[in-house]
């Protein structure tokens, strides 16, 4: 079994190389491996080709593999706290806030820029972590958070925000606001630089240490809420935590790249029947995939639909779901 | 006793409401009517000399208020603000359709432009309110003169619609193009910062710039009008000129969120410029003066 797992992992991380070095090739600009070599080592800023790998590209794969790892990482934790196969980072209510605040930015229901501050993503975050507030509340009783409770309360309240979503795209007047609102709900990476990227670094980095601590009492979340409880895990403490940590790596996540779907709620699955289902290291596993996977997907769609891309969460449902169904059939997986 | 008597006014309702409806029809048939192909190919029944017309786009009521007779026009959409005096007739809301406005305005013709009125609205409107739909499509600066035409035909009024064409073919044979040294100026034109949208290649912009002796910088031929470009692209394509907001505004917009693009030709050598907006996106007999106004960025 170890070996098996390490041949695996030892796959996954050549795999990453792999695409990641695909990844930096794919362009408008034809570049060869000895420039991609010559612009990651010897960086020329005057040089177009290197310019355009190390501003352009590298931030992108970047972002895709920040924010596939976070949705993979949020959605692994989201489905050990509510006990449910069903669950992904979205539950909160994060991607339909982030959606709401963007479009509602872009739309010119509030202000787009600030003096020469560009603020969708600044409402996005916003509203991403306002509605999760909302859901989270909806969710608490007596000092304790009622998973099942939450979960309803989330997709209504998901529910209505993409409904006023919805209201905003149609109102809209210009088609560009329409489609830009589109690639919103759907995710894109696009608008990548290196001033954006500590945020969810950071955030991620944070909390994979955190929960290298909290590792045992994941695994032993998976069990239900009350024979953990029974079994020394103090229940209402590790949601606590997961929640916040959660709520800030999906948070950071929507607000750069919009809700890019499946991700969070196929990965995880993925992870745990191939390493197993309380295997240590799956967390951090599963944020590796699903970061590789996102960086897959963005090549994917950049090659399908050049220059610009097809928005992300369209690859993500294509490429993602008939693969997951794959393994629900072939495997003899069961997720508790 | 009631149920009988209540049943008794029901059916006489009923009747008069079928006979209603059936009376409607002799009208329509009094009407003489002439079969014309559209630019989408489309046959169109359409009266022989059309009285109350109007436009479900706003290109489209500019091309109407320069040949029609002003009196004939019976409505606008909430979009349609150009000439001035349009903004008097009344409004029909073409998103979503507005049918009832329709029905009350009467309009024996609708003029519309491909992209702008969805086939399913033209069939509603041909079929349930038996208003014919006539389409025009514009790729080149050409097709406008021909379209001005059409209209002319159409409603009656060929000599209106020469004049108007000949003045406007005057009028753009005197713009010479501009004289470089070099390559043909490349010219890129922005809707939108977040994605970056551009026009297209098949677009009436990259007619307008032949003109001018000025390309769109953008060559390859999208299944999209008005693609979304990566910043990358844009770098490649370096154009000498980019049309977007103010030079102020796309400093603090633009440029801010994409500070990668300072690289490019256009910026490096201040020449960025703000077009106005229905021209550059309008296919009307504005087109001349679009023109006119691209070459003053060119130049």
């Amino acid at each position: 079994m170890i070996n098996r797992r390490i041949l695996y992992f030892s796959f996954a991380l050549l795999l990453l190389v792999g695409l990641i070095t695909l990844g930096l090739k794919v362009g408008s600009f034809k570049a060869d491996f000895y420039q991609l070599k010559a612009a990651l080592f010897a960086y020329n800023p005057d040089d177009q080709v290197h310019f355009a790998i190390v501003q352009l590209r590298l931030p992108r794969l970047l972002l895709a593999l920040l924010v596939g790892g976070s949705l993979a990482f949020s959605g692994y934790l989201m489905q050990a706290m509510v006990n449910n196969a069903l669950a992904d980072p979205f539950i909160l209510g994060t991607a339909s806030g982030a959606s709401l605040g963007a479009s509602l930015s872009i739309s010119g229901v509030l202000a787009t820029t600030w003096g020469s501050f560009y603020l969708p993503p600044i409402f996005a975050l916003a509203g991403a972590f306002g509605v999760t507030l909302i859901v989270i509340a909806l969710g608490y009783r007596k000092g304790q958070i009622i998973p099942a409770q939450m979960l309803l309360a989330g997709i209504a309240v998901g529910s209505l925000l993409t409904a006023m979503v919805s209201l905003f795209t149609f109102l809209s007047d210009s088609e560009s606001a329409v489609r830009s609102i589109l690639f919103w709900s759907m995710g894109d990476f696009g608008r990548a630089n290196w001033n954006l990227l500590p945020y969810p670094t950071v955030a991620l980095a944070l909390a994979l240490l955190l929960f290298l601590f909290l590792q045992k009492e994941l695994n032993i979340l998976l069990l239900g809420a009350e024979r953990a409880g029974t079994l020394g895990v103090r229940v209402a403490r590790t949601r606590w935590i997961i929640l916040a940590t959660v709520s800030v790596a999906t948070g950071f996540s929507v607000a750069l790249a919009g809700s890019v779907g499946f991700v969070g709620l196929i990965v995880p699955h993925v992870t745990r029947s191939i390493f197993g289902l309380t295997y240590k290291w799956n967390l951090f596993l599963c944020t590796l995939i699903g970061g590789g996977f996102m960086v897959g997907c963005d090549i994917l769609s950049r090659l399908l639909y050049p220059p610009a891309g097809l928005p992300i969460g369209i690859i993500t449902s294509f490429f993602g779901v008939p693969f997951f169904v794959y393994l629900l059939l072939k495997k003899s997986y069961k997720f508790n | 006793m009631f149920v009988k008597k209540l049943f008794y006014f029901f059916s006489i309702f009923l009747a008069s409401l079928f006979y209603a409806c059936q009376s409607k029809q002799p009208q329509e048939k009094q009407i003489n009517s002439v079969t014309v192909t559209d630019d989408l190919g489309r046959k169109v029944k359409i009266p022989a000399n059309p009285k109350r017309i109007m436009a479900l786009a706003p290109s489209a009521t500019e091309m109407l208020y320069a040949v029609a007779d002003e009196k004939t026009i019976i409505g606008r959409t909430q979009n349609c603000d150009f000439p001035e005096k349009v903004k008097k007739k009344p409004v029909v809301n073409n998103y979503p359709m507005d049918y009832e406005q329709l029905v009350l305005l009467k309009p024996d013709l609708i003029f519309t432009v491909e992209g702008i009125t969805p086939a399913e609205v033209a069939a509603k409107l041909e079929r349930d309110l038996h208003i014919p739909v006539y389409y025009q499509k514009y790729e080149k600066v050409q097709d406008i003169f021909k379209g001005l035409t059409n209209i002319g035909k159409i409603l009656g009024r060929e000599e209106r619609a020469k004049q108007v064409v000949d003045s406007l073919k005057n009028e753009l044979a005197q713009i010479q193009p501009v004289k470089t040294s070099n390559a043909k100026p490349q010219v890129l034109a922005i809707t939108w910062n977040d994605p970056i949208y551009v026009y297209g290649q098949n677009t009436l912009f990259t007619d307008k710039l032949r003109f001018l002796g000025a390309e769109n910088a953008v060559k390859e031929v999208f299944a999209q009008s008005y693609p979304a470009l990566t910043r990358e692209y844009i770098l490649k394509l370096n154009p000498d000129i980019i049309i977007g907001a103010e030079p102020e505004k796309m400093e603090t917009t633009f440029f801010k969120q994409y500070p990668e693009l300072k690289k490019v030709k256009a910026y490096q050598q201040k020449k960025i410029f703000k077009a106005t907006d229905d021209l550059m996106a309008r296919p009307s007999p504005r087109v001349v003066a679009s023109i006119k106004e691209l070459k003053n960025f060119i130049k």
